[in-house]
């Protein structure tokens, strides 16, 4: 067992090392929309889609309805993490909820 | 006296003036005050609770009741966009008694777009069952799968740090956690030799300097992210007390989970699809047990094991309401505990299930269940139960 954790350890270490890396690594801190440029090759989901794919991963898409501004920002953030979910992704969920409450 | 009532009124009727004064409507705050603008600092009540009526039949003996009532309420403080803590509550009235846990309670960081760092305890993303699917309002039936919870194989929360993120791939996306908490504590059999070699994951104050390490990495393949691939791994080089015989001995946890989630318009509504598998490896170490007043050592190879699938369908596309907030659930699951140990058991789960989706939120769920074990607690054999639940997230 004491090998394979060392080699763990070890794997988790260069793991961590490459992620804080890569992610540090970005001069761009917040999420901005696509330029013009780039929509020209890449059309991206909208709000609504993704909000339809991503709650619906483990719940059931919840009703933009049933919150406030103020309450889908605090959610947004909570569920940014507890879901793992990309900022991108958060950012346009919770424009789109405010936006159609 | 009397100079004492002539000062009251001066102070008393200059006082009502001076009041007056500022209660000219024209300059009233409400008509000159700014649009609401919310703080940053926010504070959220939400949570779930969960109620429902058991009937139970083991080898024919029948019991039914109505349980689990339980109430978690979850506490989010958002001090500004990047900080946040979060706790959850938990309670449960089990065996004839308010039983009060505290699920998670941890703050966390946005460090950047890619990385957050928490502390404190929190769920563990060992595997998604734990971290994602376990509330009553989420999970799609009235029980848990084999291998979860109390006496199970998969941690579900810990003390200690974590970074976790995701990086947008340009359609496939990929997450990741990885964290180091206190890790678990081994049941000796000094307390209860029934269980000797258990590892038990409630180490609110660690039993040795050994930090167990662990992570998962999550990969959404395809762009409507509606299939994931989780690996989670679970390492620690001590379980035992420290100067204790079992101080070196190790753990190495591992879990495989799958989920597809997608409306499928051939079949008129959603499709979901979970699976887990569960591997726990703990060195091997020599116990006691006590017959006829005999102490005798025994030793077993240490390796446990669980899976589960379930399926589900919602007729989303149906034309009748009614249909519409249906759902048909199916589950399998199974547990094998090492063979030698006193707690040796072979289990296998059937569960079926029919919900009515009140809102998004709430769920009424009916459901039957067969459990046939070898060995356990109990002794083993056949265990049905029909469950009425509802559960509601707020």
């Amino acid at each position: 067992m004491k090998t394979i954790h060392k080699i763990f350890i070890a794997g988790l270490m260069f793991f961590i090392t490459g992620g804080i890396i890569v992610s540090c690594s970005s001069t761009k801190d917040t999420y901005t929309a696509a330029t013009d440029v780039e929509e020209e090759f890449k059309i991206e989901k909208s709000g609504a889609q993704l909000w339809g794919e991503a709650c619906n991963r483990c719940h059931l898409a919840p009703s933009p309805a049933d919150y406030n501004d103020t309450d889908w920002s605090t959610i947004s953030l909570h569920m940014r993490v507890r879901a793992n979910l990309t900022e991108k992704e958060i950012t346009k969920i919770e424009t789109f909820l405010k936006s159609a409450n | 006296m009397k100079k004492l009532f002539i000062l009251t009124m001066i102070v008393g009727i200059g006082h009502i003036s001076y009041g007056q004064t500022y209660n000219d409507f024209e300059t009233d705050s409400t008509s000159t005050s700014q649009p609401f603008t919310p703080s940053k600092t926010q504070f959220m009540i939400r949570g779930y609770g969960h109620t429902g009526l058991n009937f139970m039949n083991s080898e024919g003996e029948k019991e039914s009741s109505y349980v689990g009532s339980a109430f978690a309420p979850i506490f989010l403080f958002k001090h500004s966009d990047r900080l946040m803590f979060e706790a959850e509550l938990e309670f449960v009235l089990e065996n004839n008694e308010l039983e009060v846990g505290l699920e998670y309670a941890d703050v966390m960081y946005v460090l950047n777009k890619n990385m957050t760092v928490r502390a404190g305890k929190f769920l563990l993303p060992f595997g998604t069952f734990m971290e994602r699917l376990h509330p009553a309002w989420i999970n799609r039936l009235p029980t848990r799968p084999l291998g979860f919870g109390h006496d199970g194989i998969a941690p579900s929360s810990g003390i200690g740090i974590e970074l976790r993120g995701a990086f947008d791939l340009g359609g496939p996306k990929l997450n990741y956690s990885v964290y180091s908490t206190n890790g678990p504590r081994l049941k000796d059999g000094s307390e209860e030799p029934e269980e000797a070699g258990m590892l038990l994951f409630q180490n609110f104050e660690d039993n040795n300097n050994s930090k167990a390490f662990g992570g998962r990495l999550g990969i959404l393949p395809f762009a409507d992210s509606s299939t994931e691939f989780g690996f989670s791994a679970y390492s620690t080089n001590g379980v035992g007390e420290t100067d204790s015989e079992y101080e070196d001995v190790g753990a190495f946890l591992y879990a495989i989970d799958f989920s597809f989630v997608k409306q499928v318009p051939a079949i008129g509504g959603f499709i979901d699809i979970k699976g887990q598998y569960n591997n726990s490896n703990i060195d091997d170490a020599t116990y006691i047990e006590i017959e006829d007043d005999v102490e005798e050592e025994y030793t077993f190879d240490n390796k446990s094991n669980s899976f589960y699938t379930q399926l589900s369908y919602r007729p989303t596309m149906a034309e009748s309401d009614f249909l519409k907030k249906l759902e048909l659930v199916g589950r399998y699951s199974n547990y094998n505990a090492p063979e030698g140990a006193e707690w040796e058991e072979q289990s296998e789960q059937y569960a079926f299930g029919l919900n009515y989706w009140l809102t998004w939120r709430s769920v009424i769920k009916v459901a039957y269940q067969t459990t046939d074990s070898v060995g356990g607690h109990d002794g083993g054999g056949t265990v049905n139960g029909f469950y009425i639940h509802w559960a509601i997230g707020f």
